[in-house]
């Protein structure tokens, strides 16, 4: 009877989101992680956003160069209030980048520190005076806006966020609870690490929406179910292989030709990977402006990968070393991996290391080759960072130590279809493809898809068109 | 007695000094972590000096020492939460967790360890036998999810995963003490037949005694030592978290905190995990003897 009990549903109406990481900290000033960005999306508004090719848009508000060094943001007149009922001004603004440069442990000061001054014009203007001249700055507030008073008093932001998005916080305990202003829809998400269990908790009808992080196969398994409704959309997030180009081996274009032409993207892609992965050339997809839908795609041809291999004096087998993270589904790509590349006399070894080894590992320099994916990449700042000579760790991604006069002449003048062909042709990245985004949710969830990085903004029209009872099946 | 207090808090000091020097000596920085790729080297610089990383070891293991002493653990680099509020949530969970955990395997364990040795070399002892060897080889992430799709999804009884309502802590619980039961089985069983074949058994059949009185009054309680033992083992390890139980089962325990905090670099929850995990199994140790100085009056006496 206790049993049976315990297994009725509750006749609530709110709407459950099965997680697999939950957000580490609701401060928009510390957040990096994947859940806590998308949260705060929710919970908080910023300056700027990006339209569908990626260009910076008005959000909060509008702006315009004065000077090199001086932008002006005006902000919108209609803006919402705070959930603590004050309004947002530009008191506000100020408070939150100052706020945030004055953190001496927030990861994010440092893409700051070249604001030198914030001025307030009026109650809806204010000036950033920047030290050196930055053409891409208005691109880069994007940090959600904090009230003034609340960080004066030194709020809890992290456990406690307070900002005036849709989505008004209201609990976390083990699961974060937010309420959408609108209509007052209430909106629980919870960690489930295990995919399997996800997926229990899905069919068992104790969460009504799943997203991102599903081996195929079960994908394949939802979308024959009849309760459920499964969604697919194109994806933008980069998946690659990092050379380390200070190897004697891989410095040489012959091989990392070698490399590419060895992997068959296309049959992992269709066997693997979830519908709607696309081939990759460069970071940014062809659809960003700063994209490059002229590249074609590496061809898969073992027998010219041998070929380049032997034109570069290499003996075969050439024996490398492949370093992925535990995760399961890194694991099995880069078993494939190992398994086409052999057919090109490359001898993968697979070394799989827990994820903060790993990525210690990665930015050391320490590895070979490595298998990684960027996530929610906006700007074209990223070829610098990822490729440009003086940003090697700890300044920034050039976690390859790559080394190329004449890319980084490109990435000055921001010639970016340049600077991606030149991508594509030196290889310091092999690129694979941009993972599609996969959504799973109950048949009665309605105004909900997934988005191309993966973020969660369509939790701001989700609906459950009926509260329906799931009994056992 | 006051040696054993003299060893406990001997290695409890020494436990501190390993993770306070493990911590420091691994590869990685907490500052790294914080400020991520793209910091400048003077916010480097400035972050380390703020959290006194730049003072020498002996100066920060003092001050760590001083910080323990009044209660405080530090807090998480990522969530900022002060670790001593972490641990109100996730030792409560993995102790209510072991402790049923541990019932439930006692409960199946011993009964039928005890079956099995009654009935020794017959078929009966064989099922027990070959069905304790099943279920000590049925891992915690084949078991928990077959639990789940049979209790959760078919059955409709009990929740998936979580710890949002009390029953949720069923199937987690019975993944571990199937575990701990098969090998509480094998123990009792080995345990009991050795002591039946001794004189005192003997002489309490001759003297006329029930089975059962010879059994449960004389057998068993011989027969416990390598049992609690076991028991004590196996609390100290449930304590520590069970990892794999409680990442499948979304329990928020001390374990899957600890595992969390390495995969994160979070060193200063990773130390605190570590010396909880210490605590926790001299505890259970100090306990364990107490419990043989309970079950063998030899022990008491001082003549074991």
């Amino acid at each position: 009877m206790l049993l049976a009990a315990c297994g009725q549903e509750k006749q609530t109406n709110e709407i459950r989101f099965a997680i697999t990481q939950a957000p580490l900290n609701l401060d928009p000033r510390y957040a990096t992680d994947a859940a806590s960005e998308r949260v705060n999306r929710l919970i908080y508004q910023r300056l700027v956003e990006f339209d569908t090719t990626s260009k910076p848009t008005p959000s909060l508000a509008t702006w315009r160069k004065i000077s090199p060094i001086q932008y002006r943001f005006t902000l919108n007149n209609d803006i919402a209030l705070f959930h603590h009922g004050k309004p947002l001004t530009s008191e506000d603004v100020k408070a939150t980048y100052e706020s945030l440069l004055a953190l001496k442990d927030s990861p994010h000061a440092a893409e700051f520190r070249n604001i030198n001054d914030i001025n307030i014009v009026n109650q809806q203007t204010l000036d950033f005076k920047l030290t050196i001249a930055d053409t891409h700055f208005p691109e880069k507030l994007i940090i959600g806006v904090l009230p003034k008073d609340l960080i004066e008093q030194q709020h809890d932001f992290t456990h406690k966020p307070v900002g005036n998005g849709l989505f008004e916080f209201v609990f976390w305990e083990r699961e974060l609870t937010l309420k959408r202003l609108s209509d007052g829809q209430v909106l629980m998400l919870a960690e489930v690490k295990d995919p399997t269990v996800r997926v229990l908790k899905l069919m068992r009808g104790e969460t009504d929406l799943l997203q991102g992080d599903l081996p195929p196969e079960l994908v394949k398994y939802l979308q024959k179910q009849p309760d459920l409704q499964v969604k697919t959309t194109q994806g933008t997030n980069f998946s690659y292989l990092g050379l380390n180009m200070q190897d004697l081996i891989l410095k040489q274009l012959n091989v990392r030709q070698a490399l590419a032409h060895a992997i068959d993207r296309k049959a992992i892609v269709n066997q693997v990977m979830v519908r709607d992965t696309r081939l990759a050339a460069v970071i940014l997809p062809p659809e960003h402006y700063a994209g490059n839908a002229e590249l074609k795609h590496i061809e898969y041809n073992p027998v010219l990968s041998k070929q380049l291999l032997q034109s570069a004096g290499i003996e075969l087998p050439l024996k490398l070393i492949y370093k992925t993270s535990t995760d399961a589904q890194r694991v099995r790509l880069a078993t494939i991996l190992q398994a086409q590349m052999a057919q090109a006399g490359i001898a993968l070894e697979i070394r799989s290391l827990d994820w903060g080894t790993f990525f210690a590992e990665v930015k050391q320099g320490n590895f070979q080759l490595y298998g990684l994916t960027w996530v929610g990449i906006e700007t074209p700042e990223i070829y610098s960072k990822v490729f440009g000579s003086q940003f090697m760790p700890p300044n920034g991604f050039n976690r390859g130590r790559y080394i190329d006069a004449e890319l980084d002449a490109l990435l000055l003048k921001e010639d970016w279809p340049a600077v991606t062909a030149r991508i594509h042709q030196q290889l310091p990245y092999i690129p694979l493809w941009y993972e599609g985004q996969v959504a799973v949710m109950q048949k009665n969830i309605t105004d909900y898809a997934p988005q191309s990085d993966g973020n969660w903004d369509d939790l701001a029209t989700i609906k459950r068109s009926a509260t329906i009872r799931h009994d056992a099946h | 007695m006051i040696s054993r207090l003299f060893q406990f808090f001997t290695v409890i000091f020494g436990v501190l000094v390993l993770t306070f020097l493990l911590i420091h000596l691994v590869p990685g920085d907490p500052v790294e972590v914080m400020l991520g790729e793209s910091a400048s080297m003077a916010d480097r610089e400035a972050l380390r000096e703020q959290l006194g990383l730049n003072q020498p070891l002996l100066t920060q293991f003092g001050g760590y020492l001083n910080k323990l002493a009044h209660g405080d653990l530090g807090r998480s680099i990522h969530t900022k939460t002060p670790i001593i509020e972490l641990f109100k949530t996730r030792y409560p969970a993995s102790v209510q967790l072991a402790f049923l955990s541990m019932l439930i395997g006692l409960l199946i364990g011993v009964p039928l360890g005890i079956y099995a040795a009654l009935k020794a070399g017959r078929w009966q002892d064989i099922i027990v036998t070959v069905v304790s060897v099943r279920l000590s080889a049925m891992p915690a992430f084949w078991l928990g999810p077959m639990l789940m799709l049979v209790f959760a999804v078919w059955l409709g009884w009990l929740p998936v995963s979580g710890m949002s309502e009390p029953a949720a802590i069923i199937l987690p619980a019975l993944t571990l003490g199937f575990g701990l039961s098969a090998i509480l089985t094998r123990m009792t069983r080995t345990s009991l037949l050795e002591v039946l074949n001794e004189d005192f058994i003997r002489t309490a059949r001759a003297k006329g005694l029930s089975e059962r009185d010879v059994i449960i009054r004389h057998a068993l309680r011989a027969a416990l030592l390598p049992i609690v033992t076991i028991v004590g083992l196996q609390m100290g390890s449930l304590l520590a978290g069970t990892v794999i139980t409680e990442t499948i089962f979304s329990w928020d325990g001390i374990g899957r905190l600890l595992v969390e905090s390495i995969e994160k670099r979070d060193y200063p929850v990773t130390q605190a995990c570590v010396l909880a995990v210490a605590l926790s199994y001299v505890v259970i140790n100090f306990i364990t003897d107490m419990v043989y100085r309970l079950v063998d009056p030899r022990m008491r006496s001082g003549n074991s």
